[in-house]
């Protein structure tokens, strides 16, 4: 590969690869850029690892991701949460070898340490062979330097000097409080499982994607085409001239954006919308036969999703009624999990057919979105002479404007989403932040 | 789909096939037979004689040729009007009323894919996977209480290839058959990938 290492060349010009209407092919390309990306994004501002409702026992644990670094997770026996890394204080090894489950404790399978659930070092086999020394030494698994949950919703960050995660979600705070409030409340949400996709490309085509506006005509022209052919228009149908739609965009400030697709999709009924689930039919009759009729189009709509595409910088994408995270592995390989939610309060027909339409868009739309994701990246790797990433649209027709509350709404195919979280992104990747892990002892 | 257009007639004019019997006592059904396809069992009762073990053998066969051919009308032909098709996310597989799975479809959204699939704009379809599907381990057993269903397990290995990439998907299917007048039709598919849990590839076909 001929590609240019613009870090490797030794002062990288951010404002060369990333400018208001274009960025570079590298920052996609380059393992350097990938690596500094997993220190100064996946590990220098706050992180989204999973969310409170997936620990729901004493006990529970669930490996996380922080970029490429693997953490677990766990609620100890007085419910509280704790976050350290998967890997022996001794020589490495992973100490979870499972996705999840139940234990009280940990014991590396190499030599047999064993640390509690809260990562505390508590055993080691042969221990008159350390000295005092050894014993001076913090030993515990490793945690982040920052874990703060905001509604149920876990971040850690490496990084002590990172602002509180509530400065950090900042205006997005609101949108994802309207999610919130479509799920019935911080307390009403359970995830129900995920569904999990690899994709051969860097974790940035996800999260371009996440804002974009633009792609649906053409991206899913097969499930509109679909759609209108069979039933007549519906789901997502409202994209076909998008600029000339209610919906808007937004860019929330720190590299958070939303389409809120609410005024269009819940415009009528968005019940009405969505296309048909299975069993759509005898839920709708279940509905009418046990809720009372002014009830009945807010329980119905609580079936399909909260209407928006909010996108929390760097992993947090909330997309109907799914909680996506993005795993990045490599400059060119990243991991989707789409975690289904469903809701406490409701009976088991509303839950059920959450699942049926959290269903829909993943095997119908989004597989068509990870081919193009797939094939972006193809086209940057494969010729790297013609360098530069158009990002640029409505950029020069100046309908792009702050609002009174200091975010910038723009129409909703424009490339707004790119410019502004790759202003944050620049941010971060030009400075040179603290990164901290802790292996002392935690406080009772 | 002539089957179709009898059961289209009483609910909402805008969803064809209507689509009513997706019931939680569908859901019990196909949980059971979940848990009896993957029961843990030495001997399995009811088995079918040698003519109708072939029967089966051969819808089998067939089933899979012609998701092998991307013959999708055909494929649905195969099927009963009220059919299912799961692909379960976790090993086992949990309840679908409770659990979101990689692909549940009743006909209606099987033919919505199909649909989506002959637009010839489905860009994960662009080139087509091209698959050979091996079975092996064939086991048939009759539905308790029924003379006219019966149901299957077998292996499955599927070699795949599109745009210049090979895979290997493998694991096993569980099927409903159904004697519906002279023919025998499947009720039901479930697919167990060995790896339902990791992260999936492009699975926009059908498996």
């Amino acid at each position: 590969m001929n590609d240019p290492l613009p870090l490797a060349a030794g002062s990288p010009s951010w404002d060369w690869l990333i400018q208001d209407d274009r960025v570079h092919r590298t920052i996609y390309t380059d393992p350097s850029i990938f690596a500094r990306e997993m220190n100064n994004i996946f590990a220098a501002t706050w992180v989204y690892l999973l969310h409170e409702s997936e620990l729901p026992e004493p006990g529970d644990f669930r490996r996380a991701w922080m970029g490429t670094r693997e953490l677990i997770v766990t609620r100890d026996e007085a419910r509280a949460l704790h976050v350290f890394a998967n890997r022996c204080s001794h020589r490495g090894a992973t100490v979870c070898r499972e996705p999840g489950g139940k234990a009280s404790s940990f014991t590396c399978p190499y030599h047999g340490w064993k640390y509690d659930n809260r990562g505390q070092l508590f055993g080691i086999p042969g221990k008159t062979a350390y000295g005092a020394e050894f014993k001076a030494r913090d030993m515990h698994l490793a945690r982040p330097a920052q874990v703060a949950l905001y509604k149920g919703f876990v971040f850690a960050t490496l990084n002590p000097d990172a602002p509180p995660l509530e400065t950090h979600l900042g205006a997005a705070a609101r949108f994802l409080d309207e999610w919130i409030e479509h799920q019935g409340g911080a307390d009403n949400i359970v995830v129900g499982g995920a569904q999990r996709f690899h994709l051969e490309c860097n974790w940035k085509m996800v999260f371009d994607n996440a804002g974009d506006g633009y792609h649906v005509p053409f991206s899913h022209q097969s499930l509109l085409q679909m759609t209108n052919a069979r039933y007549g228009g519906g789901d997502m149908s409202y994209f076909a001239d998008a600029d000339r739609s209610r919906m808007k965009l937004y860019a929330l400030g720190n590299g958070h954006t939303v389409i809120d697709q609410r005024p269009d999709m819940y415009g009528n009924s968005a019940w009405e919308q969505q296309r048909p689930q299975p069993g759509r039919e005898v839920f709708e009759a279940h509905v009418r036969a046990t809720v009372a009729e002014a009830d009945a189009k807010r329980v119905l709509e609580s079936a399909v999703g909260a209407g928006m595409n909010l996108n929390i910088f760097p992993n947090l994408l909330l997309i109907g009624n799914q909680i996506q995270v993005i795993q990045p592995l490599n400059a060119g390989g990243t991991t989707m999990h789409w975690h289904a939610t469903r809701r406490r309060d409701a009976d088991d027909a509303l839950n059920t057919m959450r699942m049926r339409t959290q269903e829909d868009f993943p095997i119908m739309g989004e597989m068509d979105d990870a081919g193009n994701f797939e094939e972006c990246h193809r086209g940057l790797v494969n010729f790297p002479e013609d360098e530069w990433i158009d990002i640029s649209r409505h950029h020069e027709t100046g309908q792009d404007v702050a609002d009174e509350e200091g975010r910038i709404v723009g129409p909703v195919t424009s490339e707004l989403h790119l410019r502004a979280y790759y202003a944050q992104w620049k941010r971060l990747m030009a400075a040179e932040p603290t990164l901290r892990a802790s292996k002392s002892r935690i406080a009772r | 789909m002539k089957n179709d257009t009898a059961t289209a007639a009483s609910a909402a004019p805008r969803y064809q096939p209507a689509s009513n019997y997706v019931d939680d006592a569908f859901y019990g059904w196909l949980n059971e037979v979940s848990l009896d396809l993957d029961a843990v069992t030495t001997q399995r009762t009811g088995r079918p004689d040698a003519a109708l073990a072939a029967e089966i053998e051969r819808l089998l066969t067939v089933e899979s040729r012609l998701l092998d051919q991307h013959a999708y009308a055909e494929w649905l032909d195969l099927y009963t009007p009220e059919c299912a098709y799961w692909i379960p996310a976790t090993r086992p597989a949990g309840d679908p009323r409770a659990q979101i799975t990689l692909e549940f479809h009743d006909r209606r959204r099987l033919l919505d894919r199909v649909a989506r699939l002959g637009t010839g704009l489905a860009y994960s379809q662009l080139p087509a996977s091209r698959t050979a599907r091996q079975l092996s381990g064939l086991e048939i057993w009759a539905s308790p209480g029924r003379s006219d269903e019966w149901r299957v397990r077998c292996n499955f290995l599927m070699a795949e290839s599109r745009a210049g990439k090979r895979r290997v998907l493998g694991g096993w299917y569980g099927f409903v058959v159904r004697r519906v007048g002279d023919a025998l039709r499947l009720a039901f598919k479930q697919v167990n990938l060995l790896d339902p849990d990791e992260p999936q590839g492009n699975n926009s076909f059908f498996l």
